[in-house]
């Protein structure tokens, strides 16, 4: 386990290294005359390595403001969303991937998870927003009008927080119940399960204690691909429901050519996804060399 | 006194969609009898074997009766709790425990829902019965994953797991296939010695019939849905009534009465080893009396015998060039290995062909007329209506001619993808053969089968055979001279003929003993070593199933080790 | 070469079927597209055709928007765009996605390992910022290559993973044994990975990028006026949607069947997943 552990640490060191590289050549381009030749190019890019190394990250072109206090700003409005998305995906996303796992119900289920997920995300946001608004008669933060906020002081603060949060959920249900559909098709695909269950061992046992931390190890190591899904999501709700995250900071940026603000968020981005990588697999690993308790 | 009854089934007929797979099979077990039945894949016995163990299959019909110990006889259709503890066998071969949790977890498992204990006096009991079945094999090594168990000590965990439940009734499902001679002769053994000491009646189901050439217990013989052949195993050993038994019997090589030397002057030498060290670089480089040298000439067989992990295939993988040597030369025609670039020991590898026992060795995505079409094409660049005309001799010669062209690997059975890999041999026209346990798998008839395509290919194609066997039949059948490895180290050789004839070292007549199992009781056997008696004294020898071989040393993945599918 | 056809069972004619239908769909789409200059009763942005904001009618079927433009025609037209968008865009994630991945795998190690490690930085970015990214990098008149870019290392990763389990796997060490080259290894993936599933991973990058370029556009970095694609249009709907539904209900529609008919066609089974 250890092994395993410091193999995926390297590769996750590795990434945001690279990805750190991938983020100073993105910030190089505001440096003047860096687009006019390879040569310049390589002489700013060097420069933002440099930069970066001593945690220089420049200002803001939209707020005038240090890169760091504008992300500061935004970024945990963006990770709200993400983890309030990562519970609305759990608690939606799960149960259908089990309900829909397997056997006959997972054939059947298959064209309809098709028919949902087809909704790109701002379809689905749009469709939540005029649903709020039409039948629960919720003040709708579309076109402005409501801000949304971490942490929301009164009702309707609240009630605009929550259509982001289910826009990015719904998304992230869709990863996890395809990475549980994934995982529980390849656990019963194994012989191990009707052997067990040939040698004594009753059915429930069988699935409790070996098929379903295969399964739950199937969606950790699935953890990147959810967070993938999850970050897009949050992108397109914060420009919907205009929330000023670190996404739509990201977004203004490259409309404005803010490139060392652009940098900063997409190497933000990057990084977490690399974590929930590196954590998913672990935990999957953990999860299936655990075995049951005896 | 008559001994307690175990099982009773009376004119059971089994059908599954429009499909017969019993017709009025009818049988008994008493307690501390054995019974072995015998059968090919359609012959019906998997429907047996699931109306013995009790375990359901919703896509079958079934009527007659059937009565477990003092129960009640009932219908065979209604699934009711037996009144027998029944523990169940499987093959390690099949993967049958999750690969990534300890074997030790799951089998304490096993044992504590079987006898109804808690885990850790489970896991006692496990460790008691392993220690008394197989005192060489340590209980820490159970602590591994299955994947990481070589498949002879997986089998005897999981005789240990099966014993140490005290069952009334045991269900062996192939449960030795697949494991070399040595480790069958010594785990059959323990088996008959653990169910007379316990007392339990044993059902075994086998395709082939080397585990009931160690049992000589009452044998069964299906076919078809039917008993065609009942009796003890010494009986239809002797004088089979039908005919299909008979074939049985007759299918497969036996360890015969040694013949005249064959000599192995056929060509000019085609590969010279010499002083041959394969001690890991880096490592202090074992004596000179370890380095290894030999010579196979064009034309000629040699076999090189020994149990997994004897150091056969690293000397294989060594002399090919696939994996470094810390000493030595090695010639392969007329050209010094060690001198040659990646790209020239590739071109001169284009002549050498492998025949496995390992389902892996072909790729599953390629048709049946790729694989054969492929050397032809990627080494000769041959027109299209020239490699059409090589490819149908050679699908003639080995029986795939009627197969579909598209036919994908993946979707042939095992004897196919073995028939097709001799195919793939004969149109790349090899010098060198190497056949690596070439009947591991197969049923007795595909057995037989496949030893006279690899004859004939040597007969017509002339290429030099480099067999790696753990089965003196199958070296007697295919080779004119063996070396025999033990432990990485070479510890007698010679031809054959005279190998037999006079063994010398321990490990030989270990592997000659277990290839001709004696007509008395087995002694009490450790694993991997067994009482060996002289070829003179051994009885015509029974059919065979060989170990896995993987010509690479690192343990392939559990798609190689699954061979059955479940119901 | 021969690639077989699969066996039919159960499971697999459901598959099939609705693999069928997915492609007579994305075929249906194909002959409207084309037909769309017949099909359509205005021109595309053409403005006052109807009423202002009129709801759907006998006359205007899908109704009108806030200039008087038919959103039926409007719609027809923007299906155009997105399709005219996403074919280049899905041929050149299949490019530099799947086939590249495949390709990259057989290459000396450092070279698959480095082209790896790279790729597989960029796949850790949504597809949707990274191309976002590229559009800004350049104009939005690349639009369909930024967007088959960004698809492009999602794809990579997973085409190259497979391709480095076949590398590794027991036949390939046969098959080097006996001195079969990297190129003839190479082929066989091209032919049974990737022209065998060629089907399955076009109608797969379709519905990706289809889904990146409406995205993009809705946020304002893809199509452009006057050739508004489906995610333009809802875009420039979602300041009046709510009291006028219809404005993006039907380009949202289009859009989600076009998107559909592309994940049908690329099978059920689990590359459900863009």
């Amino acid at each position: 386990m250890l092994r395993f552990v410091l193999n995926e640490a390297g590769r996750l060191f590795l990434g945001l290294f690279g990805a750190a590289l991938m983020a100073a050549a993105v910030a190089a381009l505001s440096v003047p005359h860096a687009a006019d030749g390879l040569a310049y190019f390589l002489v700013a890019w060097g420069g933002r390595i440099n930069d970066l190394i001593h945690l220089r990250f420049g200002e803001s072109v939209i707020s005038g403001l240090p890169i760091i206090a504008e992300l500061a700003a935004r970024l945990p409005l963006t990770l709200g969303l993400v983890i309030e998305g990562v519970i609305v995906a759990a608690l939606v996303g799960i149960p259908i991937g089990f309900l829909f796992g397997a056997g006959p119900a997972r054939r059947a289920a298959a064209p309809l998870i098709q028919i949902v997920a087809a909704a790109p995300v701002f379809c689905a946001g749009l469709v939540l927003a005029y649903g709020a608004a039409s039948l629960l008669h919720w003040p709708v933060p579309i076109n402005g009008g409501v801000s949304i906020v971490l942490f929301p002081q009164n009702a309707t603060q609240a009630q605009a927080m929550v259509l982001p949060a289910l826009t990015v959920g719904l998304a992230g249900a869709a990863a996890v119940q395809l990475a549980l559909r994934r995982s529980a098709a390849e656990a019963g695909q194994q012989s191990w399960r009707f052997y067990l269950r040939r040698m004594g061992l009753p059915s429930w046992d069988v699935e409790r204690n070996y098929v379903m931390p295969q399964i739950f190890a199937g969606l950790l190591a699935s953890l990147g691909e959810v967070m993938l899904a999850l970050l897009s999501a949050a992108a397109v709700a914060e420009w919907v429901f205009s929330c000023r995250g670190a996404a739509d900071l990201f977004v203004k940026s490259v409309a404005l050519h803010d490139w060392s603000a652009t940098a900063a968020v997409l190497f933000v981005f990057a990084g977490l996804t690399l974590v929930a990588q590196f954590v998913g697999q672990c935990g999957a690993r953990l999860l299936t060399s655990a075995g049951p308790a005896r | 006194m008559r001994s307690r009854r175990l099982l009773d089934i009376k004119d059971l007929r089994v059908s599954r969609a429009s499909t017969i797979e019993l017709d009025g099979v009818s049988l008994t077990l008493d307690a501390g009898e054995a019974l072995v039945i015998l059968g090919d894949g359609s012959s019906g016995k998997d429907a047996l074997l699931r109306i013995i163990g009790n375990f359901s299959d919703r896509g079958q019909e079934a009527t007659g009766t059937i009565q477990f110990g003092d129960g009640e006889a009932r219908p065979a259709h209604k699934r009711g709790r037996s009144n027998l503890r029944t523990t169940y066998l499987a093959s390690a071969r099949v993967a049958p425990l999750n690969p990534h949790v300890s074997v030790v977890s799951q089998l304490t498992r096993v044992v504590a829902n079987g006898l109804g204990v808690p885990g850790s006096s489970a896991s006692e009991d496990l460790r008691l019965a392993l220690e008394r079945l197989a005192p060489a094999l340590p209980f820490a090594a159970l602590s591994k994953k299955s994947g990481e168990m070589r498949d002879d000590e997986l089998a005897w965990a999981m005789l240990a797991a099966a014993v140490a439940q005290t069952p009334d009734l045991l269900i062996a499902d192939h449960a030795f296939s697949g494991l070399t001679p040595t480790a069958v002769a010594a785990l059959a053994g323990a088996l008959a010695d653990a169910q007379k000491r316990q007392g339990f009646g044993l059902a075994y189901f086998a395709e082939a019939l080397q585990t009931a050439a160690h049992l000589r217990c009452r044998t069964i013989v299906l076919r078809q849905g039917k008993v065609i052949e009942e009796g003890d195993f010494e009986k239809l050993a002797g004088g089979q009534s039908h005919a299909y038994t008979k074939t049985l019997f007759k299918a497969l090589p036996r360890l015969s009465e040694v013949t005249a030397l064959r000599g192995n002057s056929r060509g000019e030498p085609l590969l010279q080893v010499q002083g041959l060290d394969l001690s890991p670089r880096g490592k202090k480089p074992s004596s000179a009396s370890d380095a290894i040298s030999f010579e196979l000439r064009r034309g000629a067989a040699l076999a090189l015998v020994g149990e997994e992990g004897s150091g056969r295939r690293a000397l294989v993988r060594a002399l090919l060039g696939l994996q470094r040597f810390a000493r030595g030369r090695v010639v392969l025609d007329q050209v010094d290995m060690g001198i040659l670039s990646a790209a020239m020991t590739s071109r001169l590898r284009r002549r050498i062909a492998f025949v496995t026992g390992s389902d892996a060795a072909l790729d599953p995505r390629m048709t049946l007329w790729d694989t054969v079409d492929e050397p032809l094409r990627a080494h000769l660049h041959l027109p299209r209506d020239m490699i059409a005309g090589y490819r149908e001799t050679a699908l003639k010669r080995v029986g795939l001619a009627s197969h579909a062209a598209g036919s994908v690997v993946a979707t042939l059975s095992g004897f196919d993808k073995r028939r097709l890999q001799v195919a793939r041999a004969i149109v790349s026209a090899p010098f060198l053969c190497v056949i690596d346990e070439p009947l591991r798998g197969l049923d007795a008839f595909a057995q037989s089968i496949m030893i006279e395509l690899l004859t004939e290919l040597r007969k017509q194609e002339g290429p030099a055979f480099l067999l790696i066997t753990a089965d003196m039949r199958v070296a007697q059948a295919l080779a004119d001279d063996a070396i025999i490895f033990k432990q990485g180290k070479l510890v007698e050789r010679g031809p054959l003929a005279e190998i037999m004839r006079a063994p010398k070292d321990d490990e030989t007549k270990k592997l000659l003993a277990a290839a001709a199992p004696s007509r008395g009781p087995e002694p009490p056997a450790a694993p991997a070593t067994i009482a060996a008696k002289p070829a003179s004294q051994q009885a015509p020898v029974s059919p065979d199933e060989l170990d896995p071989p993987i010509l690479l040393d690192e343990p392939i993945a559990d798609e190689s080790a699954v061979t059955e599918s479940p119901g | 070469m021969n690639p077989a056809p699969p066996a039919a069972t159960g499971a697999q004619s459901l598959r099939t079927s609705l693999r069928i239908l997915g492609w007579t769909g994305l075929g249906l789409i194909a002959v409207a597209v084309s037909l769309s200059d017949f099909l359509a009763s205005a021109p595309p942005d053409a403005a006052a055709i109807g009423p202002l904001m009129l709801p759907p009618t006998e006359a205007f079927k899908f109704g009108t928007d806030i200039l008087g433009r038919d959103m039926l025609s409007e719609t027809l037209h923007g299906l155009s765009v997105t399709l005219r968008l996403a074919v280049p865009a899905a041929l050149i994630a299949l490019l530099f996605g799947t086939l590249f991945g495949s390709v990259a795998a057989r290459t000396p190690v450092m070279v698959s390992l480095s082209l790896r490690w790279l790729l597989g930085i960029l796949a850790a970015l949504p597809a949707l910022l990274l191309a976002i990214l590229l559009i800004g990098l350049t104009a939005r008149g690349w639009a369909s290559l930024a967007a088959g870019l960004s698809a492009a290392p999602l794809g990579f990763v997973r085409s190259f993973d497979r391709a480095s389990l076949q590398a590794h796997a027991v036949h390939t060490e046969y098959a080097r044994a006996t001195g079969i080259s990297s190129a003839t290894l190479l082929r066989r993936d091209l032919v049974y990975e990737f022209s065998g599933t060629l089907s399955t991973s076009a109608a797969r990058a379709l519905a990706a990028v289809t889904i990146i370029l409406s995205t993009t556009s809705f946020l304002g970095f893809g199509a452009e006026p006057p050739h508004r694609d489906l995610g333009l249009m809802i875009a420039a709907a979602k300041t009046y949607y709510l009291h006028a539904w219809w404005t993006a209900a039907f380009p949202a529609l289009t859009l989600m069947i076009l998107i559909l008919f592309a994940r049908l066609a690329a099978g059920l089974d689990e590359g459900e997943r863009p």
